[in-house]
């Protein structure tokens, strides 16, 4: 399997806070700083509440797969055909139900993907930045 | 709600359908407008409405310059994607400034050309969540989004390779019946399977056409519309559904990430028009990709939840089954102008103008378009 190479763009600093999470080993994500409900994907307002403030908190590396997809034919912008097939996960984290983080699956030779597969998160190297990744579990 | 019966749709019009074209939008979208205003017996000084589509990217000051139009009294634009705005909510708005008496003869003309640099995803790549976060792990493109709602909705209903591919087998079915569709070679289960896979389950059968073309149709009011060349065809009803995530969410962060509201469109259409799921004759549904199309099949009330892969591989949706659907074939094998062919398809069924592939004594038609999170259900009935 292959490695999607796609550098990210981070024009606005609200996702800083996530790929800081990658480069520590950390998977995290958004949640409301006073409330600590989880907001995910970051917004740029969180709901009806325009003066709350958002903050990354670690969530459990493991989880479950939402759901997933090989990739045979890359439709990212550019020639990315030597960087397939690879697998996406539509991950949830135990401690963050109904959150989904997208990342790859790797150390899974063999293994079938299938929705509700167990999954432990991990970072892996993605040309100059990092991905999150997730490997099969039992 | 608004009352059905009140608007009918009194000419439609379209270029060829091509993989790459030579036009433009703008040309495109001129070419289908005199078209749908001759077919409705009228001319261009007779035109006094404008909907607009955001996407379409030209406005009616545009349009109305370049068809030759008289003087304009309406214009609006739709705020929805997909089939939605063209054969949904641009029927809406042209029903509310018909009815309020703000224009006699309301024309929606739209084109696309998915060939233009940029490519059909550039809008996708502009979402910070993506260019953020999904881009990065190779997340991108509508087949991938909608390949893991594939797998999610096989997880929880089942659903076969067989009974995956009799959905575009079903269309290029009528497709072959269909001058001027793009894919007219027959397709069985093992051409299927000849089709490239792009993001597993979903092969390129699976996903709409690439297109250049237009479309457009003119609406009248009923009255109008009996004194003008072709039989009736009313809106007997019409529902639009919202769901209030944004589309840079949609494809990851909904509770069930295929749940469109297709089911709150249907249940406002069936209403507004009197009639139930059974009342059909046929149906158009909007078939970007496989999953979309079977489980608006199901919001429909087509079949049961869950039930659109056995709907499919039973044969009901092709020539001769007890419900055709998609009877030019679709996006995926007539043409890809959103909502709008599938629209104009339903018009000409209802006329009985389609020839081979006309549906007998067809009286109801619904026409499903969908965008992502906002839905449309459009009910039309032969007067």
């Amino acid at each position: 399997m292959g490695i999607p190479i796609y550098p990210p763009r981070i024009e606005d600093p609200l996702f800083q806070g996530y790929y800081d999470g990658l480069e520590a080993g950390e998977l995290r994500i958004t949640a409301d700083a006073e409330t600590g409900e989880w907001i995910w994907y970051p917004p740029e307002v969180i709901p009806g509440k325009p003066d709350a403030v958002l903050e990354w908190r670690a969530v459990s590396p493991e989880g479950s797969a939402y759901s997933f997809t090989t990739v045979i034919r890359s439709l990212l912008p550019g020639d990315h055909k030597g960087e397939v097939p690879f697998t996406v996960i539509l991950f949830e984290p135990d401690d963050a139900p109904g959150v989904r983080v997208p990342g790859i699956l790797v150390d899974a030779e063999g293994v079938e993907p299938r929705c509700g597969m167990r999954l432990r998160f991990r970072a892996v190297q993605a040309g100059d930045h990092k991905i999150a990744a997730f490997a099969p579990v039992g | 709600m608004m009352k059905g019966n009140r608007v009918a749709i009194t000419g439609v019009g379209e270029t060829p359908f091509l993989r790459k074209g030579e036009e433009g939008v703008m040309k495109m979208m001129t070419r289908a407008s005199l078209a749908a205003i001759a077919d409705a017996g009228l001319t261009p000084k007779d035109i006094d409405g404008y909907i607009s589509n955001k996407y379409a990217g030209h406005g009616s000051d545009e349009v109305a310059f370049a068809i030759g139009a008289g003087e304009k009294r309406f214009c609006a634009t739709t705020d929805s994607v997909g089939g939605t705005a063209t054969s949904g909510q641009a029927l809406q708005l042209a029903q509310m400034a018909i009815e309020a008496g703000l224009a006699r003869h309301v024309l929606v003309p739209y084109a696309i050309q998915s060939t233009k640099p940029g490519g059909v995803y550039g809008f996708h790549a502009r979402e910070p969540q993506k260019a953020g976060i999904e881009m990065p792990v190779g997340f991108f493109g509508q087949p991938t989004y909608f390949a893991t709602m594939a797998n999610r909705y096989a997880h929880e209903y089942g659903m076969t390779e067989e009974e995956q591919a009799s959905v575009p087998m079903t269309y290029r079915a009528w497709a072959v019946l269909t001058p001027g569709a793009q894919r007219r070679d027959p397709m069985d289960f093992e051409a299927y399977r000849q089709s490239p896979m792009i993001s597993t389950p979903l092969r390129a059968a699976d996903c709409c056409l690439t297109t250049d073309g237009g479309g457009a149709y003119v609406v009248s009011a009923v009255e109008e519309a009996r004194d003008m060349p072709h039989p009736v065809v009313s809106v007997r009803g019409l529902g639009l559904g919202f769901n209030n995530w944004p589309q840079g969410v949609l494809f990851t962060q909904t509770p069930c990430t295929y749940d469109f509201p297709g089911e709150a469109s249907a249940k406002l259409a069936y209403a507004m028009a009197g009639c139930d799921p059974k009342d059909l004759d046929l149906a158009q549904i909007y078939d970007g990709f496989t999953i979309s199309a079977l489980v608006q099949t199901e919001m429909l009330g087509l079949c049961e939840r869950g039930e659109g892969p056995r709907f499919y591989a039973a044969g009901h949706g092709m020539p001769g089954g007890r419900m055709p659907v998609n009877t030019s074939g679709g996006h995926m094998s007539g043409g890809y102008v959103p909502g709008m062919n599938l629209l104009i398809e339903a018009v000409r069924q209802l006329r009985g103008q389609e020839g081979e592939r006309q549906v007998p004594d067809a009286k109801l038609c619904a026409v499903a378009g969908l965008g992502g999170n906002n839905h449309s259900t459009t009910i039309l009935a032969r007067s």
